[in-house]
This record gives C-alpha cells, structure tokens and sequence, in this order.
C-alpha cells in the first residue's frame, strides 16, 4: 500500500516537473533567440546529455557489479542456512511452538469480554501468524531444496487469509538469497530492530512486549480463574524456548552481516531498476531527440525547432541534478 | 577492566530482560474494566524489583544496606531502562530525585486521573518498598512521590528517608 503511494507520489512530481518545463519553454518562446544561440544550446545540452549519459552508463556497470558480488555472496550463505542453520527439526518445533501459541491465544481472545484485552491477544495473534507464515514459507523452499514432498501440514492450520498471506510471500522469493528477507522479518519482529549503532537499552519488540503483558494478565487472573495458571505457564515456556531458538537464527545472521547486506542489494537493485529506467527517459530520449534535430537546424528552421531545444535545454540542467542524485544513490551501496 | 565492565553490563541487560514490568499502558485498561487484579499486579511489581535489586546489588558487588545503595541500584534500573532522573539530594539518610518520564506516563488518556493516580499509589508503594526492604533492611524507611505528572503540573519528586531510630 505505501510502494504504491510512493509511486504515486513521484508520478505526481514528475508530471509536475514536467509541466514546469514545458511553461518555462513556452515563456522561452516568447523571447526571439538568435540561430547562433540555438545552435549553441544544442550542441552544448547534446554534450552534457552524451556525458550523463556516459557515467550513468559507468555506474550501472558499476552497480551491476557490486550487485552481482552481493547477490552470490548472499546466495552461497542461503544455502548455508536452508542446510543448517535452518534445520528441519529447528523449523518444525518453532512452528509447533507458534501453532500453540496462536491457538491458545485465539481462545483466549474468544473468551475475554474485555475489549483492551482481546486486542492485546489478536495483536498477538497477527504477529505470531506472521512469523508462522515466514517459517511456512522457508520450510517450503528446504523440502523443495532437498527434493523432499511437502506434506502441507502447516497450510492446513492456515485460515484463507493467512494462506493467502503464504502465497504471496512464496511468490515473492525467487532467488534463493530472497529467503534473508524472510529471516529478518521474523527476526525484526521478534526482537526490536535497532539502528546501526544505537542500541536502545533493554529494548524489546512490540510482540514480545505485548507476550509479557499477556503473561502478566493471566497471572492476574489466576486467582479467579485457576486455568489461567496453565496457559501462563504453557505461554512463559514457549516464549522462552522461541526466545532461545530465535535468537540463535538472530545471532547467526548478525555474525553474516546480513541485516547491513541487505539494505545494499535493495540499494543496488533500485539504482539498476528504477534510476537507470529514469536515466533513458531523461536523458537518453532528448539526447535523440537533439541529435536528431542537429543535422536539421539551419536559420530557416530555427524558429520551428526553437521550443523543443528550450525543453532539452530545461530537461538537461535536471539531468545533472539526477546524476547528483544517482551519484549519492551509488556511493550508499 | 573494559571486559569486566562490559560483562557486568551484559549481565543487567540480562537481567531486565528476565525481570521485565508489564506494560501499564496495555495492563491498566484491562485491570479498569476486569474490575480486579490491582493487588496481584502490585505484588508483582514487588516481587519484579525484589528480583532487579537483588540481581544488581550482586552484580556490582554492592555488600552495604544503605541509602547510597538505594540510590545506585535506582540510577542503574532507571539508565537502563531508558529513563531520566535528576538527583536532588543524596545523603545517609535520605535520597530524593526528580523525574519527567514514568511508565504511568504511557497510559492512555482515556483513563482518568483518579484512576491513574490509585495505580500510581499502588504501584510506587509496592516498587519503594520492595527496594527498601531489600536495599535498606534492617533499617525502616519511607517514600514520598508527588504525583505531579499524573496531575499535568511538572516534574515527579521522589523521596526516600531513613526512619529514625
């Protein structure tokens, strides 16, 4: 939802922009320019647009380059994971673990009439189907990596949303180095994502703060109702023993550096995707146009051509300040 | 010196992990509408700061009952916790500090003042006690807190003293 407000957003100022320059063209018009001065405007926009164009070239190939190395850096620590750091066994007792901890906290939030209370167990729930979901997801990618059958044990605990929820995450990875966005997600909403650098003291995740609270609820509760004492104690365990089982998967994936790679990749992918999209619109499209018209420009035809080498003039002082913006853009991978 | 420095840090963080307070912004709501629970949450405030006193006061090797203590094991939890205090007065027999962040300070605005104002009674008397009757023990103490925040005029003073004998 919010990637397609950003893209509305930048859509919205690029049509402003170019708007802008078709008013400022025309107000150009107005004023007379001689054939001397057009022909130079050409001829020096042609130039600046042939030189953006060239070092956009060069640090795409550059980009390329640092995303080719990151992308086979991740894929061969993929493979390390799926093998053994995500074991079979490690990823079927945290979805156990997860299973129970969402069927327990379903019933409790059908039996509560509190409102507070039962938003605290459904924030829980989501989260906790989240994380289920991720690990559904990876348990996938590891038969299949092993060429073993997928029993679909844990989409047959899935209602039609959270399976829905499933499909969507499965199609979304497919390169195997995918799988570390997966990770860190369920490692994001487990513990607290912190801030290179700042570390925030004793700071939790949302999820595990609102656990607490739940624990600390159902022993509140235990003097009225005795099968509180149960669940809380069920609850307490299974945090605890996620807690250990996560952290070992955090640790590991800190130790790789993978949450500072991944903010690269997506760094570098964005520079050869959208960025070099913008450069050929940009710049490559009037730097045709312009050697296009070049040949064609004598006095007679001056004032023909006089709006369109306005607009390229205008579109290559942007240009330039794209490749500031690109330059900044490549020196953050 | 620095490894044993950074263990001793690690060995808190730790600590507040296992020993961590519920959230009052989730609890109290939940608490207000059950209609029960504010005596069983006030116990387990005590016993929560029962246990961080008593882990701090170990890890920093701290073998005196006193006021000093007090004030350490109070400037630690509340560093760590990511709380501002600012002392006012530290002597033998009293510790006073004020503040402008507490966690009562988080529940919503939906609960009124009054209510707010019991569970900080509540809630205060339980963590004071806890911490005198671990930090200061034999000797008797009391503790004063003004409410301020709850009732929207400025900074909370909190103080502790010394019974005399």
């Amino acid at each position: 939802m919010s990637y397609l407000k950003n893209s509305w957003f930048r859509i919205s100022i690029l049509l402003v922009a170019v708007g802008l320059i078709f008013i400022l063209a025309r107000l150009n018009m107005v004023e007379s320019t001689s054939y001397a001065d057009l022909r130079t405007a050409l001829t020096t926009t042609t130039a600046t647009f042939g030189t953006l164009l060239g070092i956009i070239t060069a640090g795409l190939m550059f980009t390329q380059g640092k995303f080719s190395e990151l992308a086979s850096e991740l894929t061969e620590k993929s493979s390390d994971y799926l093998a053994e750091v995500l074991s079979l066994e490690k990823i079927q007792s945290i979805e156990t673990r997860l299973l129970a901890l969402r069927k327990a906290f379903i019933q409790l939030a059908a039996n509560t009439t509190i409102t507070e209370e039962r938003n605290l167990y459904e924030r829980i729930i989501t989260k906790g189907s989240s994380i289920f979901v991720n690990f559904a997801v990876l348990l996938n990618l590891k038969l299949k990596q092993q060429g073993l059958p997928d029993a679909d044990l844990l989409v047959s605990e899935m209602d039609p949303n959270l399976y829905k929820v499933y499909q969507k995450r499965r199609q979304i990875i497919k390169k195997e180095w995918q799988i570390f966005f997966l990770i860190k997600q369920v490692v994001d909403a487990w513990e607290a994502p912190t801030a290179f650098f700042v570390e925030k003291p004793h700071s939790e995740s949302a999820l595990q703060a609102d656990l607490k609270s739940s624990i600390s609820v159902l022993k509140l509760k235990e003097n009225i109702d005795k099968s509180s004492t149960n669940i809380r104690s069920e609850v307490a365990k299974t945090l605890s023993d996620l807690n250990d089982e996560i952290s070992e998967i955090s640790k590991r994936l800190h130790e790789d550096r993978i949450p500072q790679l991944l903010p690269q990749m997506k760094q570098a992918s964005t520079i050869r995707g959208k960025y070099f999209y913008l450069a050929l619109v940009f710049i490559a499209t009037p730097l045709l146009v312009n050697l296009l018209i070049l040949p064609q420009l004598s006095e007679t035809t001056a004032t023909f051509f006089q709006p369109i080498i306005s607009i390229t003039s205008l579109l290559s002082v942007m240009g330039v300040i794209f490749l500031l913006l690109y330059i900044h853009k490549i020196l953050n991978v | 010196m620095r490894e044993v420095k950074k263990t001793a840090e690690k060995r808190i963080k730790d600590l507040l992990a296992t020993h961590s307070f519920p959230s009052l912004e989730v609890i109290i709501p939940i608490l207000e509408k059950a209609g029960h629970g504010e005596q069983e949450l006030a116990a387990q405030f005590y016993d929560t700061y029962t246990s961080l006193a008593k882990g701090i006061k170990e890890i920093l090797g701290l073998k005196d009952k006193n006021m000093k203590t007090l004030a350490k094991v109070w400037e630690i939890l509340t560093i760590f916790g990511g709380e501002k205090i600012q002392p006012i007065e530290l002597s033998e027999s009293k510790f006073s500090f004020s503040t402008t962040d507490c966690p009562m300070v988080q529940v919503t605005k939906d609960i009124n003042s009054n209510v707010k104002g019991r569970y900080c009674d509540l809630l205060c008397a339980a963590g004071s006690k806890s911490l005198m009757d671990t930090l200061l023990s034999p000797r008797k103490g009391t503790c004063t807190w003004n409410k301020a925040m709850i009732k929207g005029v400025g900074k909370c003073t909190v103080v502790f003293e010394l019974v005399k004998d």
